[in-house]
């Protein structure tokens, strides 16, 4: 547990005293506002619609969390999948490449406390990621209104949509970890992440003209049709189970593979 | 304490370590010589259990290295061909973090640090980053973390590579300083080196064992009629640190 901890501390300093971290983070924090601002732009344009033509209603069916919040919370997900082979690739590759993994191997320290370590640290980072994007929710609630005067943002699906964000995050950070464990170079473990999580995504995208099992089988293997419901307010346990089985997979293979030095 | 029976270690065209057989008793300092490529790395790298052996049997501190790496682990410490040190944190604080990684209490911690950075030299530069030290202190870090805790057995990977002959000077007297105490193991491919340090030497090349004896024992063996007096050694070293003191701002 010392040792956990010991690695989980190391893990998160080079994070946060490296500039890997913080560029992912400003670079977060960069396109977040663009599509913060490109949600909020069509927000303007529907509603100015609405009131020119005048039809009944319209505004006040209309929800700044489920237009722009949402929207942004979309984008955000796809950009997570996209950036976590990145904060992930060095965990286990660049201690191979810097020949200090000799050092972790040779400690009495099991390479399920090493696993574990470094993932609860990638964990932090993405906390912080998603505090980033948390801001602009809190920006609306703080500047906005809602159709009868009351608050401007459901904070309940805000919450719950940060959560799916969270777990998608995190199933991609383990996916990400499990090929830095698997191979020497951090770049080829986050080209390799980036090819399976990009896939997983898009995993509907290759059944599309299909009917029956296959449908649903992609359907049940995409990572953005689980995300849908979280967006939506609602916590259903089947896509919950989705992101903590992969999160969980990809962490039992990575231990697989660090214990796998003992072998070979 | 350290037993190593027809230890062969086989890459896939390539035999590192060939049936190597010996044994290091506790408070022994023994040195593996040999040129490059001899299979000394890779010798130790096994019996830290960093690497698995392709056959044979290693036990350390009498757990086997395979079957209860944990055990061995925890009496052992010990220096890679390589420093591992990580760049982005300070010598303070990588000490500290070993310290952790080898489960030393919260209490013992600060003392040990201080104990073995004091030890290999390198108390100077607690505060900086290790990055930014030259070869020679990077090498004193690697030795002070392998001393963390103080272990029972020392494997030491060219502990002396990289440093001036004055501070190999030291690390000499250290480490023998150590024996008795401590079992210890070093490889080397400069036989001075053997010579002065060591009890017994231990000869391989191409992952064979070539002899195993004290330092009188292989020159009677293989150069019967010689006498070498280590003095004559030594020598060069105090020609050395006497130039070096006497040059104006020479280092003290």
């Amino acid at each position: 547990m010392r040792a956990l901890f010991a690695i989980f501390r190391k893990e998160l300093s080079v994070y946060f005293t490296t500039p890997l971290a913080w560029v992912v983070l400003m670079v977060m924090a960069f396109f977040s506002a663009q599509f913060f601002t490109g949600a909020l732009d069509t927000w303007r344009f529907v509603s100015l619609r609405a009131v020119q033509v005048q039809s009944a209603g319209t505004l006040e069916r209309m929800n700044l969390t489920d237009l722009v919040v949402a929207r942004l919370f979309g984008a955000v997900a796809l950009f997570l999948v996209v950036t976590a082979p990145f904060l992930s690739m060095r965990l286990v590759a660049e201690e191979k490449r810097d020949r200090t993994f000799e050092l972790l191997m040779t400690a009495p320290v099991r390479p399920a406390a090493i696993v574990l370590g470094k993932y609860l640290a990638s964990l932090v980072v993405l906390a912080a990621a998603l505090a980033v994007v948390g801001a602009y929710p809190l920006l609306l609630s703080r500047l906005a209104q809602g159709a009868s005067g009351g608050p401007a943002v459901e904070w309940a699906t805000v919450w719950s949509g940060l959560a799916g964000l969270f777990l998608l995050g995190a199933m991609a950070l383990s996916v990400g970890l499990f090929f830095s464990a698997a191979t020497d170079t951090p770049v080829v473990a986050a080209l390799l992440a980036l090819v399976v999580l990009l896939g997983l995504w898009t995993a509907t995208q290759f059944t599309v003209g299909v009917e029956g099992p296959a449908r649903d089988l992609a359907a049940a293997l995409s990572a953005s049709e689980h995300l849908g419901p979280f967006l939506q307010g609602r916590l259903v346990l089947s896509d919950v189970l989705y992101y903590l089985s992969f999160s969980v997979l990809g962490l039992w293979l990575a231990d697989r593979a660090v214990e796998g030095h003992r072998w070979v | 304490m350290i037993e190593v029976r027809h230890l062969t270690k086989r890459y896939r065209d390539l035999t590192a370590v060939d049936d190597l057989s010996f044994t290091v008793g506790k408070g022994e300092i023994v040195g593996l010589l040999g040129p490059n490529g001899a299979g000394k790395s890779t010798t130790m790298r096994v019996l830290t259990g960093f690497l698995p052996a392709t056959s044979g049997e290693v036990r350390v501190a009498g757990y086997d290295v395979f079957e209860q790496p944990l055990e061995v682990k925890r009496r052992v410490g010990y220096l890679p061909e390589a420093p591992p040190l990580y760049d982005s944190m300070t010598t303070g604080g990588y000490l500290r973090f070993v310290a952790d990684l080898k489960g030393l209490s919260r209490a013992r911690v600060a003392g040990e640090v201080e104990r073995v950075s004091g030890l290999a030299g390198c108390g100077g530069v607690l505060g900086r980053v290790t990055g930014n030290l030259s070869r020679g202190y990077r090498q004193r870090v690697g030795i002070a973390q392998a001393l963390l805790g103080d272990p029972e057995v020392l494997v030491l990977d060219e502990p002396t590579v990289g440093l001036d002959p004055l501070q190999i000077r030291e690390v000499r007297a250290l480490l023998r300083s150590l024996a008795g105490r401590h079992t210890v193991i070093l490889s080397t491919h400069i036989l001075p080196e053997a010579a002065l340090t060591c009890g017994k030497v231990l000869v391989l090349s191409q992952g064979r064992l070539v002899d195993f004896d004290t330092l009188d024992g292989l020159v009677a063996r293989h150069l019967p009629g010689r006498r070498v007096l280590l003095e004559d050694i030594a020598f060069l070293e105090e020609i050395y640190a006497k130039l070096v003191d006497a040059a104006p701002g020479g280092e003290g």
